[in-house]
This record gives C-alpha cells, sequence and structure tokens, in this order.
C-alpha cells in the first residue's frame, strides 16, 4: 500500500505540481517542499517491508538497497527544496521546474525499487530527461547537451546489455535473468562492462567525467546540490546492481585475478582510482566554487565505485557510507554556495571574501561539511573513509589506496580554497551591507549540518542500514558493537573521539579564557611589510591559490578537447565519405566501378 | 571512559609538552653548536612560550581566535591518542588513521584562523603548507598501508609491540629499511624542517601562516607545534623503531630520532615547494610503492624473516 503511495504521491504529485505552480510559483515551491519531505516519512513507513507493486507494466519490488538509496535521494531533495522558493522568481521556468523536480525524485525512487529491466531502464531515462531539462534552465545550454550526451551514451550502452540479457534468458525480471545467465566468461564480462556502462557515465567515472562540472556549475544553484548529491549516486546503485546482484565476482571466477580481485572488476577500480587523482587535481585549480565542488564530486564518486566494487565486508560498506556521507556534506557545501550566491550574485571565488563577517552561520555550515567532506575527524565522512581505506589496507592494494591518499589530502587543499577566499580574508566595500541568508535557507543547512556531525559520532545509525544491505546481498557484515566498530585489523570508537576532542577543545578553551583578553582591530589593520594599503580587495589573497602547485600541472591536455579532437576526426571521416559515395561526381562513382571490378577480377585470379 | 582516564589524559599531555619542549631546548643549543655559537640556556624554550602567553594581543574576529583554540584543542587530542611504551590513555584510540586525521583538525584549525586574520601573507603560508602536507603525507601512508597489510592491525601501539617482540632485528628500520627511508624524509617534511620548510620560509615571506599572531595566540601556537612534533617522532618512534618498553627508552629514541632530523635540517638548503612536491613524487614515493610490493608480494620482512 505504502509503496504504490509513495510512487502514485511523486509521479502524480509531479503534475499537480505543475498545475499549483502556474496559479502561484511560491505554492508550487512549497509543494515540492511538502511532497520531497512527505517522501522521506513514507519510506520510513515501509522501513523493513517485503512489499511488491505493479502499475500497467511496471513492477516493483521494495529491497534494503533500494530503500537506502532512496532514502538518501528523498533527504537531499527534501533538504534542498526549501530553497525552490527563494529561487521562484531566478529560473526562467518555475512551474515547469517544480514539476521536473519532483519527477526527478519520482524516477529515481520507481527505479530503485524496479523489478524488472524494463521498468529500471524507463525511469531511468525519465530522471536523465527530466534532470537535463533543468539544467538549461541555469546558466548555460551547452552543458545540457554534454549531459544528455554522455547519458546517453550510458543508456545505450546498458540497454543494449538488457536486450543481450533477455535474448540469452528470455526474462527481464533482474534476479532471475542474472541467475538465469549462464554464458562463457568473454561473453559475460562484455554484458558487465556494457551493463554497468550508465553506472560509470552517471556517476562520472573518467573519462566520463566531462559533464559534472559543466552541468554542475551551470545548473541552477538549487539543482547542483541535487545533481552532486542525488543524481551521482544513480550511477553507484547500477555499479551495486553489475557487481552483486549481477554477481560479477562469481561470473569471473576464471578471469585473470589481481590481488584476488577478478581483472575486469579490477580495471574499472582503477578508472575509479584514475577519478579520484584527476577530480582532486581539477578541482584544486578551479576558480568557480561550484565547478570546484562538482570536481570534488567525481573525486569521491572514485571512492563510491571502489567501495562498492569490492563487495566484501569492510570497503564495501565505507563505499556504502560514503555514498550517504558525501551526499550530505556536498549537498551542504553547495546549498552554502548557493545562499553566497543569493546574497551576492557570484560563486566566483576571487570576486568574494570575508563572507564569514557577514554570514557567520552559512561559514559554520561550510566548515562542517568541508570537515566532513576532507575525512577529518568528528564527521560522517571521516568514518566512511576510515572504512574504506581500512579495507584497502587489509587486502594491500596499494595502487588504489594511493589514489585514496591522494585525493584524502588533496581535498584538504581543494576545501580549504572556498573558505580562505570566499568566507574568510577580507570583506570587500560592497558587501559591507550583506545580511545573512533567509531563515529557510539556514533550516535545512543546520539540518543537514547536524545530521553530518550525528552520523559522525554515532554511525551505527547508517551503518545498521548498510548491515542490513550486506545480509540481504549474503556478505559478511561490518561487526558494530556498541558505539564502536570492530573489524580485524582495526578499531573505531567515533564517540570517543569526539568526546576526547572535545576533551582536547575544553582544554584549550580554558587555556584561552585564562590568558589576558585579546583587543579587537579591524582586519585591514595587519602587518603589510611597509606598505600602505587602504583598499580591502587588494589584501585579499583568492585568486591563483595553489600556484605552485597548479604550475606542475597547467599544461595537461583536457579531457574536453581530447573529445573535441576525437569529434573533428569522425567529421572529417563523415565528410571523406561523403565526397567518396555519396558526391554526385560521375568520376568518382566510375572510379569506385573500376576499382571494384578490378579487385573482383583479381581476387577472382588468386583463388 | 573513567574520569581516571582524563586525568591521565591530561597529565600525559603535560608531560609530552614538557619533554619535547625540554628537547627543542636542548636542540637549539644543538644547533647553535652546529653553527658554532653559544645557543640559549635548554629552558629558554619555556621562557619564551610562557612570555609570549602572558601578553594580551590582538584579534581580527571570532574566527581567528576560536581556529587558535581548535588546532590546540585537535593537537591535544591527538597527543592523548598516541601510545607510549605501554601507556595508553584511552584503551583503542591508537587507530593510526585516527592519529593522522585528528590531526588534520588542528591543522585546518591553524589554517583557518591564519586565513582569517584576512593577511595575504598568511593565506599564502598556509596555501604552502598545505601543498607540503599533500607531497610528504602520500608516500608515508603508503609506507603506513604497507605495514598495516603485513601486521594485521591498525593500532601503532600494537605494531611497535610486534616489532619489539622480536628484538632488535625486529624493528621495521631492519625490516623495511625502504619503507624507513620514506618515512624518515617525510618527517622532514611534517616537522616543516629544512629542505621541506618553505612555508614557514624565514626571511621569504614575512613569516608565512604565522605572520599576524602575537601575544597569547602566539604562545599556543608554539605549544601546539611543539605538540604536533611530539605527535609526529613519536609516530615514526613507534612506527620505524619499535617504540619502547619503557618511558625512558621510548625517550632516549625520541631524542636521536629527533636530533637527526634536526641536524639534517641544519645542513641542507631549502626546496621552493613545487620542487619539494615533486621531489616527494619521485624517490620517495617509487621506495614506498617498491617497499610496499616487496612486502604485498614477497613477504620480505613479514613472513620470511628471523
Amino acid at each position: 500500500m505504502n509503496l504504490q503511495m509513495i510512487l502514485l504521491l511523486l509521479l502524480l504529485g509531479g503534475i499537480i505540481t505543475y498545475f499549483i505552480s502556474r496559479v502561484n510559483t511560491k505554492l508550487g515551491a512549497s509543494s515540492t517542499i511538502v511532497l520531497s519531505l512527505g517522501t522521506l516519512i513514507l519510506l520510513f513507513l515501509i522501513k523493513d517491508e517485503q512489499l511488491k507493486y505493479s502499475l500497467f507494466y511496471f513492477n516493483f519490488e521494495t529491497s534494503q538497497i533500494g530503500w537506502y538509496f532512496s532514502f538518501v535521494l528523498a533527504l537531499t531533495y527534501g533538504m534542498t527544496a526549501f530553497y525552490n522558493i527563494y529561487y521562484m522568481d531566478k529560473i526562467l521556468y518555475p512551474s515547469a521546474y517544480n514539476a521536473l523536480y519532483i519527477l526527478s525524485l519520482g524516477g529515481s525512487v520507481a527505479l530503485f525499487f524496479a523489478k524488472d529491466f524494463i521498468t529500471l531502464f524507463v525511469f531511468w531515462e525519465l530522471v536523465v530527461w527530466t534532470s537535463a531539462f533543468i539544467i538549461p534552465m541555469g546558466k548555460s545550454r551547452k552543458a545540457a547537451y554534454i549531459y544528455y550526451v554522455i547519458s546517453s551514451i550510458g543508456s545505450m550502452a546498458s540497454l543494449y546489455a538488457i536486450l543481450w540479457i533477455y535474448k540469452l534468458t528470455g526474462t527481464f525480471v533482474i534476479k532471475d535473468a542474472f541467475l538465469a545467465l549462464d554464458v562463457s566468461l568473454w561473453t559475460s564480462i562484455i554484458i558487465f562492462i556494457l551493463f554497468i556502462f550508465a553506472g560509470l557515465t552517471k556517476i562520472g567515472i573518467y573519462p566520463f567525467h566531462v559533464w559534472l562540472p559543466l552541468a554542475h556549475g551551470s545548473a541552477p544553484h538549487t539543482f547542483s546540490p541535487i545533481l552532486s548529491g542525488g543524481l551521482v549516486k544513480l550511477g553507484a546503485f547500477i555499479a551495486y546492481l553489475s557487481v552483486v546482484i549481477f554477481p560479477a565476482y562469481d561470473a569471473f571466477s576464471e578471469a585473470w585475478m589481481i590481488f584476488g580481485i577478478p581483472a575486469p572488476i579490477y580495471a574499472l577500480m582503477i578508472l575509479g582510482a584514475i577519478s579520484i587523482i584527476i577530480g582532486t587535481l581539477m578541482a584544486i585549480r578551479q576558480e568557480d566554487a561550484k565547478k570546484l565542488l562538482a570536481y570534488s564530486s567525481v573525486a569521491n564518486g572514485g571512492y563510491i565505485l571502489i567501495g562498492i566494487l569490492m563487495v566484501d565486508q569492510i570497503t564495501f560498506a565505507g563505499g556504502l557510507l560514503h555514498l550517504f556521507a558525501h551526499a550530505i556534506a556536498s549537498a551542504t557545501a553547495f546549498l552554502t554556495i548557493a545562499a553566497v550566491a543569493y546574497r551576492t550574485g557570484t560563486t566566483k571565488i576571487s570576486e568574494l571574501g570575508g563572507m564569514i563577517h557577514r554570514m557567520p552561520i552559512t561559514y559554520t555550515v561550510y566548515l562542517i561539511s568541508i570537515i566532513s567532506m576532507a575525512g577529518i575527524p568528528p564527521m560522517a565522512g571521516f568514518v566512511s573513509k576510515w572504512l574504506i581505506l581500512q579495507g584497502l589496507a587489509s587486502k594491500g592494494l596499494l595502487i588504489l589506496a594511493f589514489a585514496a591518499f591522494f585525493g584524502s589530502i588533496g581535498s584538504f587543499l581543494y576545501v580549504f580554497r572556498p573558505l580562505a577566499a570566499v568566507f574568510l580574508g577580507q570583506l570587500a566595500p560592497k558587501y559591507k551591507e550583506l545580511k545573512e541568508a533567509p531563515i529557510f535557507m539556514i533550516i535545512p543547512m543546520v539540518i543537514m549540518t547536524c545530521i553530518t556531525l550525528f552520523i559522525g559520532v554515532f554511525p551505527k545509525y547508517i551503518l545498521e542500514m548498510i548491515v542490513k544491505v550486506q545480509t540481504e546481498a549474503g556478505l559478511n557484515v561490518v561487526p558494530l558493537e556498541g558505539t564502536s566498530i570492530q573489524i580485524f585489523n582495526g578499531f573505531l570508537d567515533a564517540y570517543h573521539v569526539f568526546v576526547i576532542f572535545g576533551f582536547g577543545f575544553f582544554i584549550a578553551l580554558v587555556l584561552f579564557l585564562l590568558m589576558p583578553k585579546t583587543r579587537s582591530v579591524d582586519l585591514m589593520d595587519t602587518y603589510t611589510s611597509a606598505e600602505f594599503i587602504y583598499t580591502p580587495e587588494l589584501l585579499h589573497y583568492a585568486h591563483d591559490f595553489y600556484a605552485p602547485f597548479e604550475r606542475l600541472y597547467d599544461k595537461r591536455p583536457d579531457t574536453l578537447s581530447l573529445y573535441k579532437k576525437v569529434s573533428l576526426k569522425i567529421k572529417e571521416f563523415g565528410l571523406f565519405v561523403d565526397y567518396a559515395f555519396m558526391g554526385n561526381k560521375p568520376a568518382v562513382t566510375l572510379m569506385w566501378i573500376i576499382l571494384f571490378i578490378t579487385s573482383v577480377t583479381i581476387g577472382g585470379m588468386i583463388s | 571512559m573513567t574520569i581516571m582516564n582524563f586525568v591521565n589524559a591530561f597529565i600525559f599531555v603535560l608531560l609530552a609538552f614538557a619533554f619535547q619542549t625540554s628537547i627543542t631546548g636542548i636542540n637549539r643549543k644543538v644547533m647553535a653548536r652546529l653553527q658554532k655559537r653559544r645557543g640559549p640556556r635548554w629552558y629558554q624554550q619555556f621562557l619564551d612560550i610562557f612570555k609570549a602567553l602572558s601578553k594580551s594581543s590582538i584579534s581580527h574576529g571570532w574566527v581567528y581566535d576560536f581556529g587558535v583554540i581548535m588546532a590546540l584543542g585537535g593537537i591535544m587530542a591527538t597527543v592523548i591518542f598516541i601510545p607510549v611504551a605501554n601507556f595508553r590513555a584511552f584503551p583503542n584510540t591508537d587507530n593510526i588513521f585516527i592519529i593522522t586525521y585528528v590531526l588534520a583538525v588542528g591543522m585546518l584549525g591553524m589554517a583557518m584562523s591564519a586565513s582569517g586574520s584576512g593577511n595575504p601573507w598568511a593565506s599564502i603560508g598556509v596555501g604552502r603548507a598545505l601543498t607540503n602536507m599533500l607531497a610528504y603525507e602520500v608516500p608515508f601512508m603508503i609506507v603506513v598501508v604497507t605495514m598495516i597489510f603485513a601486521f594485521k592491525t591498525a593500532s601503532v601501539g600494537e605494531i611497535a609491540e610486534i616489532q619489539r617482540d622480536l628484538g632488535i632485528f625486529g624493528w621495521n628500520l631492519f625490516r623495511m629499511p625502504l619503507g624507513t627511508i620514506v618515512g624518515l624524509i617525510s618527517l622532514q617534511g611534517m616537522l616543516g624542517k629544512k629542505p621541506f620548510d618553505s612555508f614557514i620560509a624565514p626571511a621569504e615571506i614575512a613569516s608565512g601562516p604565522m605572520v599576524e599572531y602575537g601575544g597569547k595566540h602566539l604562545g599556543m601556537l608554539f605549544i601546539l607545534h611543539d605538540l604536533s612534533t611530539f605527535i609526529e617522532v613519536s609516530l615514526i618512534v613507534n612506527l620505524f623503531f619499535g617504540g619502547g618498553s619503557n618511558f625512558l627508552e621510548f625517550g632516549i629514541k625520541y631524542f636521536i630520532v629527533y636530533t637527526i632530523a634536526n641536524l639534517v635540517s641544519g645542513i641542507m638548503p631549502r626546496f621552493k615547494i613545487d620542487q619539494a612536491v615533486v621531489y616527494f613524487y619521485k624517490f620517495p614515493l617509487a621506495a614506498a610503492l617498491v617497499q610496499g610490493f616487496i612486502v604485498v608480494f614477497t613477504g620480505w620482512g613479514v613472513t620470511r624473516w628471523l
């Protein structure tokens, strides 16, 4: 009963929202909040229930993994929906935006609960289409093209795999089809790669990451958190289906093993590792805060992919927890940037500065979200990274560990840039009159910050959900005891870490308070090597923050320009074919006829 | 978690501070002798810190104060996690990843406070410090991963114990010689000693991240510096030199490692920040990976040893 309520609520709700928004856009925006938060509540009502539902040709079935993904997405959508109210007059087609917003959530939830491939594919396309129409409502249309093209490459490859599986097994039901699949090693590898293609393009794994910075950077400010915190995670779901439901490890048991991992899966993990490194390096040099966070999503997508592909006790749990932690933290970071952009009208790092003096709550929220993104305790991101690193270490996967550490330390660099240049530093005079973000922006930001902190201290509330997923997948579960996680090569009690950190902080605070009082001075009252500078902008260091480091890889060819070169070559080849075969020049046609006859004659003589 | 744990932890932090500050003082003398000076008295470092703490200072806003408190708090928490000999203030908290990442809280707090001062020199210094971190941390962590794989534990105390049980040749210094070299080179970077000190770079960019500080802020950052030195050197002693079966043994090893790092620093020129990155991603990274592959594939130094 409840399952169909969720699905109908979202799919019909999208249409209803459209008509409400036609009457009053703010009311329509409020209905997106109600619908997405309502989904979240309904999801909690069907927790742990085994439900089935059929609607026309579509079949749905609840599962723990589907529930977990739906939960993460509904949370991200619900929190971000609060921002819609403030952006209604800035978006070109507000009614369409609201409707598509709810439909994309509906499509995601429907595909997570899909029982057969057709349902999966149809709702996958619904999500791709709805988001492809929302993205151009922001800054650029080009981003939407690139997003759509790359998504289509993925979906078409997956559709091919689905039809192939149907031809081999005669069924579309996901679990049955994968079980009945009994093919040679190479066929199963090709099917696996084709099927996971949609996931790789969506999660933004190298070399398909080009759409992320473009789409995240130019989507409406209210939709970037959804892209990064929600829709990108759809790719992880496909990855899950490909390795767990399609038992890739069993199917590839005869394949060449690397560190006990079948070579095709290991190759995908290496792609994940490359995404971590490329995402980190590119994030470090971005000048736009949203693009910077988008590249960080590329990097974190790599962690999630590696974790899920591992299908084991520790790393897998880490990957799924990272999915949650990153979704929340990244969405929060995007929301803070959206709040700053709402007040100042820009997301360019070098045009901002000193926001902390006008928007202290937004600053605190951003600080906590980046602590989580960088994987520093006591935030959720630390627990997930800890699990992933412990898992990689336990198997001696050094290359992947290298990428994981590079991304982890590198994330300190890139998350610190907006902190230093947007929120800290000198406040430009034109922003002197700025106000804190409006109340309905503060509420979701603060809630999400509290979630990040709470899960960082008590990770078991999410890990218990992951334990259920692991049980469903037939894996060893990650051992939880009280507030601690005890795996064979490590022990983490996040609560203790939090308390000890609090203790340290307390001592430092007491020391600070006991010592003589400080005298407050103006920001411009700094040491300037005896220069007289009266312009705050000149004393703000924001541009080329890591110049010496960026210089090391400035000349690296860009993936997008690589694609452009390839497309140019294809175009040239097409022109050649056009000239050679399709032209209306008799001489060329005559040449082909002569060549054909000659080759037939020669061939006949030889044989 | 009893009240006793917290009392122990507090005393431990005080001892760690007193110990490292004395050693810093002694090392100031050692450096002076290296440069043919007489050098200050061994307790000069204490005097400097207490004098700074007792002076009033300026503040550039709440994050400028908060960052310093967060930094010192994070570093103190990390000190509490460090196992020395058989002493642990709290049981089961000496996981290497916890230590390295809680340490990062301190670094982040300091970076935040420095940028919050609004001084561009401070931001430049922070940018360099973070870049430096990206350089030295990655090779070091690969060696750490190798150890976790080899010894099946991520607890620093247990790794030290495993080495001690096998006598002096059980130390990772002999079992993983390449890894030890990487660890010692990384230590140079962690401590911000030459050749990797360009983020402080005296006489180059005013004084790096610390440029705006004075009075009690500076005093607290001095304490922070000494405590983080304690953490980093203790890690190296525990991971590569078998820790110590008692405080004295640990202290002696600690003194030797720190003094050697200081002497190396005394005779080295300075890398530019990008040169430091390139350097770390050449030899130390390659050595760490080679060491890792030796351990993972052949088991030399772990299973095939003694």
